[in-house]
């Protein structure tokens, strides 16, 4: 077992130096130039040049990609080329919307995903589980910028219920925050509900289909215990790994939704860097974003050992 | 009966002095506004870059010496007249107000005035651009600075009194690049910054305004709201709703096919003409358009038409209009423009004939970015081929297009679009260092007396010169006008349509 926990912690390590040189590379490859968008559409080459020389740019990139593993080594990810700010302040003023969203998305998600999931499989064929089926591969399919904006022209415009985007002004109080997350919340909770409803269907299938609970059933107990606590813990296990995921998808910032509604939170951020070109953040960015993935599939492959007692390291 | 009508005209006399006092009342004093803009300025350091959305946020924190009054003619701000500029035009004597306050309590001297001055000749790129005509910028007295020439340059004030690549007044210690205080002279001051959130200004209680009226960006500046908070939105579809639901004081660059959406909102939407034009900038340095009959076959090919509407939809948002600036500019010649609005297929293969073009590619560079700039780009693409022109159009995202733009390896025509600005000597192809590097005698011939002659008069007759060369050798197209669409709260007064707004002088019903 400590063995095991030792691996994967030496792994984490080598995949985030991966990481770091594969983000470090494709940032500086890619065209564009923070120095010109800093300088605006009337900056002229010299001003350009000046500026990438006081930012230091204009050095070998090798030269700057050890600077860049000396940098992250020290756990300092460098500061924002545009938001006077260092990347990690950056990243823990966005976190709070980031992580309420997460949160509030996966509870809608999986309020909507395990019950309906469920319902499908032990309705497996009828047109209960049709319609579940193809609703959930609707709400897979909807893209979530015309969701979002079709919440935001009913529930917003029209009803007045909640604001159109943003996260509040100045002194604005935890709950007028939070209101701001309703909508990208729900609109994020519907599109990643459809996955976690297809996995948990057919799971649930899979264990309903096993002798233990025929077994079971012959021995009379009730449907919804055989349902609940016979099939469903042993269904969880591929349920839990498609949760995690579809969370660190979100935790590493719900990119459109963000964008859509304004809110300042790591997807928004990391757009704004990308077409800014702010290279520390990017950087920055998508190194606590990797982090965090590994960090919840470690998690993840944990709970496993809680969940189903044959899995021993 | 006729009692009746005694009374009503006595209460009608009685009311009209009410009517009157409220029709002239003082703005209520008071109350915060939100305005949507289209993102985050990269710095709040108006002379490090030349976006627009800095200076619209920056300009209510700092200030320049001169700004633009009505119809854009310049008027002092920071200084306490327009300059005494001697006879040979070489020397500015500028007088400068008195106790004009810092937002951290420091009062402007000709110290600061200098040290700023000189800060924006070595990083802002117009300051640079005047630089080489500098010879000494001095502090005369305490209130008195003077800028001596190399020789005669008219647009100086124009660069002096614009709020993009600013020549702000900064405190003397404050002059670090980056700007290490937020801190000028301006109405508002900044409060707080949450990047991709808000911009917090808070009104400058020492503020000093000038005395009389307002007069668009100059004159008095009055400090009626509270507070003013830029919050960036950058889906321009979420700031329509914004619009519709009322969300927002103001709302900044909505996309004009919103408009009908935007009327039946809690935001009225208006239009504000001729905002700017869309260009496609040739590059004469390399490639194919470096002959000047590609360059006319480019001129000759185009048919803005097609162009514009595919751009802008309707009429209502766009106006096919060759001169280099709208009616009701100073600056409006029609000089050169039979060149425009050819759509002449045949003449354009005649020219690349001409030239012994043998079907080399001709880049262009755009970016979606601006959607307008993509759908121009298309819908010349069809007519360039129309023409015989083999074209690569690559399209990019902006940062990208900045970047290759500066090699003149890699593109034949980028397009670009710019606000009508004040002087025409602001605008980039003025310049033989701006990408497109136009470059000639003919150019310099026009160029160079419009940059020299002191009377205002005979610059404007000198423009009509400029606008022929271009037209005449072709360093850049210009598609057309185009408008800008905005909307406001029904309670939000004082907004004058500018096409950096500014909240001074706005206050809340």
């Amino acid at each position: 077992m400590v063995g095991y926990v030792l691996n994967r912690l030496i792994g984490m390590i080598i995949v985030m130096f991966i990481v770091a040189t594969v983000v470090f590379v494709i940032v500086r490859v890619t065209p564009g130039d923070p120095a010109a968008v800093m300088l605006g559409p009337d900056a002229t080459a010299a001003d350009i040049a000046a500026l990438r020389e006081q930012l230091g740019l204009n050095r070998p990139m090798l030269i700057q990609y050890v600077a860049f593993l000396e940098q992250v080594a020290r756990g300092d990810l460098g500061r924002s080329i545009f938001l006077d700010q260092t990347v990690l302040s950056a990243l823990a003023q966005r976190a709070e919307p980031t992580f309420f969203l997460t949160v509030f998305a996966m509870l809608i998600a999986c309020a909507i995903a395990l019950p309906v999931g469920i319902m499908a499989a032990w309705k497996r064929g009828t047109w209960t589980d049709q319609l579940v089926t193809a609703v959930a591969m609707l709400s897979a399919s909807i893209p979530s910028f015309w969701l979002g904006l079709l919440f935001i022209q009913f529930f917003s415009v029209r009803m007045g219920w909640f604001p159109t985007s943003g996260y509040g002004g100045p002194g604005e109080s935890f709950a007028g925050r939070m209101q701001h997350l309703v909508l990208p919340a729900v609109t994020l909770g519907i599109i990643s509900s459809a996955l976690i409803t297809r996995f948990t269907r057919t799971s649930m299938i899979e264990v309903l289909s096993s002798d233990y609970i025929r077994t079971a059933r012959a021995k009379g107990v009730g449907h919804m215990k055989v349902l609940l606590q016979h099939a469903l813990k042993n269904a969880l296990i591929p349920i839990l790994t498609v949760i995690g995921l579809t969370a660190a998808v979100l935790i590493s910032g719900a990119v459109v939704t963000e964008t859509v509604f304004g809110l300042p939170g790591v997807g928004n951020l990391v757009v704004s860097a990308v077409l800014r070109r702010d290279y520390p953040v990017i950087q920055g960015a998508l190194l606590i974003v990797a982090g965090l993935y590994v960090l919840l599939n470690f998690i993840i492959d944990m709970l496993y050992l809680v969940v189903d007692p044959r899995v021993r390291f | 009966m006729k009692p009746r009508y005694h009374s009503l005209l006595a209460a009608a006399l009685i009311a009209l002095p009410l009517f009157s006092v409220s029709a002239t009342a003082e703005p209520k004093r008071g109350g915060i506004i939100n305005v949507a803009t289209v993102g985050e300025p990269p710095t709040l350091d108006p002379m490090v870059s030349t976006a627009d959305l800095v200076g619209i946020v920056s300009q209510h924190i700092f200030e320049t010496l001169y700004t633009f009054g009505k119809d854009w003619a310049i008027t002092p701000l920071l200084a306490e007249a327009l300059p005494d500029i001697s006879p040979d035009g070489k020397v500015y004597t500028i007088k400068l107000r008195s106790g004009i306050p810092f937002h951290d309590g420091g009062t402007m001297t000709s110290r600061d005035v200098v040290a700023s001055l000189k800060r924006w000749t070595e990083n802002a790129s117009r300051g640079k651009q005047t630089a080489t005509n500098i010879a000494a910028i001095d502090a005369v007295d305490d209130l008195t600075v003077k800028i001596t020439l190399k020789e005669a340059y008219a647009p100086l004030l124009a660069l002096l009194a614009f709020n993009n690549s600013a020549a702000i007044i900064l405190e003397a210690d404050n002059q670090a690049v980056p700007l290490a205080k937020v801190v000028g002279t301006g109405p508002y001051a900044l409060k707080e910054r949450k990047a991709d959130q808000y911009i917090q200004l808070t009104r400058f209680d020492g503020y000093k305004s000038r005395a009389g009226e307002a007069d668009f960006y100059g004159g008095a500046r009055k400090q009626y709201l509270d507070e003013i908070r830029f919050v960036p939105v950058p889906d321009p579809n979420t700031r329509v709703e914004g619009a519709v639901a009322g969300q927002f004081a103001y709302i900044d660059s909505l996309p004009v096919e919103s408009f009908e959406r935007l009327k039946g909102g809690k935001s009225t939407p208006s239009v504000l003409k001729s905002f700017g034009w869309p260009v496609f900038v040739m590059n004469t340095k390399e490639g194919i358009l470096s002959k000047l009959e590609v360059r006319q076959a480019v001129q000759a090919a185009l048919d803005p038409n097609d162009m514009l509407l595919a751009a802008f939809g309707s009429k209502d948002f766009y106006e096919v209009d060759g001169a280099l600036y709208p009616k009701g500019f100073i600056w409006h010649t029609e000089a050169g423009t039979k060149l425009y609005n050819q759509a002449n297929p045949d003449k354009a293969k005649a020219l690349l004939e001409k030239a012994g073009y043998k079907g080399e590619p001709l880049v262009i560079l755009t970016s979606r970015q601006y959607e307008f700039h993509y759908k121009m780009a298309q819908v010349a693409k069809a007519y360039f081929e129309q023409a015989g022109f083999k074209v690569d159009m690559q399209v990019v995202d902006w940062a990208t297009l900045t970047q290759r733009r500066a090699d003149p390896k890699l593109w034949s025509i980028y397009i670009t679009h710019s606000p009508f600005l004040p002087e025409p000597a602001l605008s980039s192809y003025m310049s033989d260092a701006s990408p497109g590097w136009w470059s000639t005698p003919a150019k310099h011939a026009a160029i160079g007396p419009f940059n020299t002659a002191v009377n205002a008069a005979e610059r404007v007759k000198l423009f009509a010169k400029v606008q022929e060369a271009v037209y005449a050798e072709a360093p850049l197209y210009k598609v057309g006008n185009f408008n800008a669409l905005y909307a406001q709260a029904p309670n939000l007064k004082g907004v004058e349509p500018a096409p950096w707004p500014f909240f001074w002088n706005a206050s809340l019903d």
